[in-house]
């Protein structure tokens, strides 16, 4: 089944060809320019990876990570960035990052972690149904 | 503390907040080169992509294959102007002093200084001088003092996120005037505070002759150079 993927950057260029050739190779990909949007798609439509730029206008990375995280905690999301220091890396990845990539990346490297990420996805969706029946069941009892 | 140690202490100072504004600019730009970077690698990437479908017999579409070429070229002219711009940064430490038109410093601040304030959605307006406005200074420092500024004004814009440029009228005090439209006053209290409180903006300003006074609508500050450096 094809992954499905959001890609949140403020370059659109890099927006349109990305997308182009993450689709060539058989990926579902929704684009959008800001963290802002990115909230609200992400309110109507499930993806199995968000491809998100570090940083962009209105809203950074750290702080649209912190926002989707809230409102979907099964989201993985894969940072890209032009430069990731220690600190940011360790700080984005204990709010809940997946992983980190810098630009330019490598198309090949980004396709294998959202194959990943949809893995990791699934097992916490899987998780989380687990716990839900668990609580049913006891409330049952 | 002697003289001679207070002198070094004040050009260590005085250092710090150089290599302070020099980092924040050069980090800036390279992020910015890094973001061409990545859509030169997309398109180098696109491209490969294209040729192994033609080698496995799809037909190569020329126009496609021009419009990547195109695209190539835009993000290398764009690469080149963040480059010349970190360049004449670079640069502006060459002379000690030098005699520098305030309108022509402001607009290369703010070029130079152009994806931070798209970060923060800042729009900045510039109503020039009626004469040009010429002080002798030190290049570096004073572009130091002008994005200073500028990052402050930004700080305590109003939610239009406006901020408005001016130049002085006295010929005889040269000053660059920063308005923020229906501004927070307090904030701009504690901006005009914010400017002293550090060492480095202490030293900075003292280094530059510069006061800093706040204009009579109370929605803003300017740079005035009340005495020579």
């Amino acid at each position: 089944m094809s992954e499905k993927v959001l890609l949140v950057d403020d370059e659109r260029e890099f927006l349109e060809i990305m997308s182009e050739r993450m689709r060539a190779r058989g990926m579902i990909v929704t684009t959008t320019e800001s963290a802002d949007q990115a909230l609200s798609i992400i309110e109507k439509e499930s993806f199995d990876a968000i491809i998100m730029d570090f940083q962009m206008p209105e809203m950074d990375g750290m702080e649209a990570l912190k926002a989707i995280k809230k409102k979907r905690p099964e989201l993985q999301i894969i940072l890209l960035t032009g430069y990731a220091t220690v600190e940011k890396t360790v700080e984005a990845m204990k709010i809940g990052a997946t992983d980190f990539l810098e630009k330019p990346a490598d198309l090949e490297a980004l396709v294998e972690k959202i194959k990943t990420a949809k893995t990791e996805k699934m097992l916490l969706v899987e998780k989380q149904t687990e716990e839900k029946i668990k609580d049913i069941l006891q409330r049952h009892r | 503390m002697n003289n001679k140690a207070k002198d070094a202490d004040g050009a260590q100072i005085l250092a710090a907040a150089g290599m302070r504004f020099f980092g924040r600019m050069s980090a800036s730009a390279t992020h910015e080169i890094k973001n061409t970077l990545a859509i030169i690698n997309e398109n180098a990437g696109l491209l490969e992509d294209l040729t192994l479908m033609a080698e496995k017999g799809h037909p190569l579409a020329t126009e496609r294959v021009k419009d990547i070429s195109q695209r190539l070229a835009r993000q290398v002219h764009r690469a080149d102007l963040i480059l010349k711009k970190l360049n004449r940064l670079s640069h502006s430490v060459d002379l000690t002093r030098e005699l520098v038109d305030l309108e022509k410093a402001v607009i290369f601040v703010l070029d130079l200084a152009g994806r931070l304030l798209e970060i923060q959605q800042v729009t900045v307006e510039i109503t020039p001088p009626l004469s040009p406005m010429v002080v002798d200074t030190n290049l570096f420092y004073l572009q130091n003092a002008i994005w200073l500024a500028i990052d402050m004004a930004c700080c305590c814009a109003d939610q239009e996120k406006q901020v408005k440029i001016s130049f002085g009228t006295d010929s005889t005090i040269p000053s660059v005037w920063f308005s923020m439209g229906r501004a927070n006053k307090d904030k701009i209290e504690n901006t005009i505070k914010d400017l002293f409180e550090s060492k480095e903006d202490q030293a900075l300003m003292a280094y530059l002759g510069i006061t800093i006074e706040k204009n009579n609508k109370n929605n803003g500050f300017g740079l005035l150079w009340t005495k020579s450096t």
